[in-house]
């Protein structure tokens, strides 16, 4: 069975680093993106078995994003785990009317985050 | 005007001259006080003309009266006469059968009342009576000779030539005088029916007259007073109107009214006060113009203040989370193993990275709250889950200090509904402060019904806070002072984060307190928050 392929729509180098490392300790193939618009390219080219969206991105918000992968068929049904900012009230609701199947509020704790993946998507 | 409308008889009246005089009443420079002494002093006027007029009436009439009198005077005297007359006569034709001197001496009497009587109608006769008059006299002086023959001859015994003389003489003589009498009779009878003609006329005049000025005199007073009391009324209902006027919002009208007198005075004041109002009105306006302009560029400057604490949190956190993040995983040992010299400073970044977000979190809540962009999320709640949250997550601090640290729930309370994160929040805020101020004793939560509220408490044994500032603990960036913020850490925004949320759903927030013994805080939070769906 081929490992399960995440794919990290994250424009901050760091954090993209991050969870290279955690999920470099598992059986997950991670694949990046580096903004909304590459995030959806990168998706429906070869669609992933979970998305991580981080909320605040370049050239298109990982809510609008969302959207739209949940509008295409090829993505419609695969998991996606908002990164949402705390600071803005209401995205909690906002990341859920837009499709998300869970939220995760930053600063993330990776050992959660990692916990919440596996819940979603089991290393197999 | 509105009397125009209001009454037509007075509408009418005023089309008419009056109007004009109205209008030129109102325009006389004087005081009312002296218009009105006028307008008295006409009716004044007119009742003493009438007065007068009635005393000349009665007067005249009184004279009339005399006359008539003097008329009926002189019939009766003319009547006298002719029955001095008759009975000369009478006592004449007497003598030649009595034939004595009492007879005769009547006749005389007869003879000086005739004269007598004669000479007064004469006295108030008119020129062509007096010939008459002198006629009957000169024919009765006659009459008396011929009377005093036939005396003679009676004396003498002569009967048959007094006889004679009598028949002869006096008869004829008596006859023709009874002639004149008669005619002097018609006369003054014609004289006083033509008198009384004309005292009827005279007497129909006086009253016509009298009739006329009385009615004049009502009209005038009647005009008079219509004339002032339209001069006095018209200021006063332009004034209602203009008032009216203003009270509906319109400034800066005119109030024009002809008078000028004290009305014209109020007018003119009316008028200023106006303009004065409208001033007033525009500057007030320019003033709330401003004020909204102001309003709008704060509102921009606060969205942008918001836009750049919503930008800046992201920016903030960011970085933070690659530091919380690396800091985890080095400790969570996912790069190898850790030096034990490392491990305590790796455990103080990742404190005190914590200590940095939950800081920015506070900033940015209070920024929030006071920029109005703070809504609760609303939901289906229950007090002990709360409670529950709040000591599981200080369990562990508490054990840490050493102090005792309990938490009890009245039981039975109904499920509420509010923001149970924020409400979560709240409670924590307490207990954690409790905690970090608690050097031994106990922390205790407790959360019971009271009336339609829930009232949860938090006491502690710790340094308590002076009565002076206990007033003060909920304003931004309190701490009973410096060192406290040194020993204890804090950002000071706790409270006032805390007694924001608990406003937001219309609770209330207290404390108690004792310095050295330690503090309680409460709050109240309705069971259902308003406009809440009913349970």
């Amino acid at each position: 069975m081929s490992p399960k392929t995440i794919l990290y729509v994250e424009d901050n180098e760091y954090n993209r680093k991050i969870v290279r490392q955690l999920l470099s300790k598992t059986a997950y193939r991670l694949r990046e993106a580096i903004d909304g618009e590459n995030g959806i390219q990168t998706a429906l080219a070869d669609p992933p078995d979970l998305i991580l969206m981080d909320i605040q991105l370049p050239k298109m918000s990982g809510l609008e994003a969302t959207r739209k992968l949940r509008a295409d068929s090829r993505t419609a049904a695969v998991p996606i785990i908002v990164i949402t900012s705390f600071a803005l009230g209401g995205d909690d609701q906002k990341a859920k009317d837009a499709g998300a199947t869970a939220y995760l509020a930053k600063p993330y704790s990776p050992r959660d985050l990692l916990a919440k993946i596996r819940e979603i998507l089991p290393e197999g | 005007m509105r009397l125009d409308t209001a009454d037509p008889l007075a509408a009418f009246l005023l089309r008419s001259p009056l109007g004009a005089i109205v209008r030129w009443v109102a325009g006389v420079r004087a005081s009312v006080h002296r218009k009105l002494l006028v307008a008295f002093l006409l009716v004044t006027l007119l009742v003493l003309v009438m007065g007068a007029v009635s005393v000349q009436t009665i007067r005249s009439m009184r004279q009339q009266s005399d006359l008539l009198d003097r008329a009926h005077q002189r019939v009766e005297w003319s009547q006298q006469i002719q029955h001095s007359l008759a009975m000369q006569m009478h006592f004449t034709a007497m003598a030649l059968l009595v034939r004595d001197e009492a007879t005769i001496a009547s006749i005389l009497r007869e003879n000086n009342r005739f004269n007598d009587t004669l000479a007064r109608v004469e006295e108030v006769a008119e020129d062509a009576e007096r010939q008459t008059i002198q006629k009957i006299r000169s024919a009765q002086e006659e009459a008396m000779s011929v009377v005093a023959d036939i005396a003679n001859l009676v004396r003498d015994g002569k009967l048959g030539a007094a006889t004679d003389l009598q028949i002869t003489r006096e008869d004829p003589l008596y006859r023709s005088i009874d002639a004149l009498v008669y005619a002097l009779v018609q006369k003054q009878n014609e004289r006083m029916v033509a008198l009384r003609e004309s005292v009827d006329a005279a007497n129909r005049r006086s009253i016509t007259v009298l009739g006329a000025i009385a009615l004049m005199s009502v009209l005038l007073a009647l005009g008079s007073g219509f004339v002032i009391s339209c001069v006095f009324i018209f200021p006063v209902y332009a004034a209602q109107d203009f008032l009216s006027e203003l009270a509906s919002g319109k400034f800066g009208g005119t109030v024009s009214v002809p008078n000028r007198d004290e009305f014209g005075e109020l007018a003119a004041r009316l008028s200023e006060t106006s303009r004065e109002l409208a001033r007033l009105d525009a500057e007030q306006r320019r003033a709330a113009d401003a004020v909204s302009s102001v309003n709008a560029k704060l509102e921009q400057a606060s969205k942008a203040k918001s836009e750049f604490l919503a930008n800046m949190s992201h920016e903030l956190r960011t970085p933070l989370n690659a530091i919380l993040g690396f800091t985890e995983m080095l400790r969570d040992e996912l790069y190898g193993e850790v030096p034990p010299e490392f491990k305590e400073p790796l455990a103080d970044i990742q404190t005190n990275g914590k200590h940095l977000l939950h800081l920015i979190n506070e900033v940015l809540d209070l920024s929030k709250i006071e920029a109005g962009h703070m809504e609760l999320m609303l939901e289906e709640y229950s007090a002990p889950g709360i409670v529950d949250a709040v000591r599981a997550s200080l369990r562990s601090l508490a054990a840490e200090k050493g102090l005792e640290f309990s938490a009890e729930v009245e039981p039975g309370l109904p499920m509420m509904y509010g923001d149970a994160k924020r409400l979560t929040q709240c409670l924590l805020n307490l207990a954690g402060n409790a905690l970090k101020f608690t050097r031994q004793g106990r922390v205790a939560i407790n959360a019971a019904r009271d009336g339609e509220f829930v009232r949860y408490s938090v006491s502690d044994t710790g340094i308590g806070i002076p009565e002076e500032q206990i007033g003060t603990v909920f304003a931004e960036f309190r701490q009973v002072d410096a060192t406290i913020t040194r020993e204890f850490g804090g950002t000071g925004l706790g409270l006032t984060i805390t007694k924001k949320f608990v406003e937001m759903h219309g609770g209330r927030i207290w404390a108690e307190s004792r310095l050295g013994k330690g503090s309680t805080f409460h709050f109240v939070i309705p069971l259902r928050v308003a406009g809440a769906p009913a349970a």
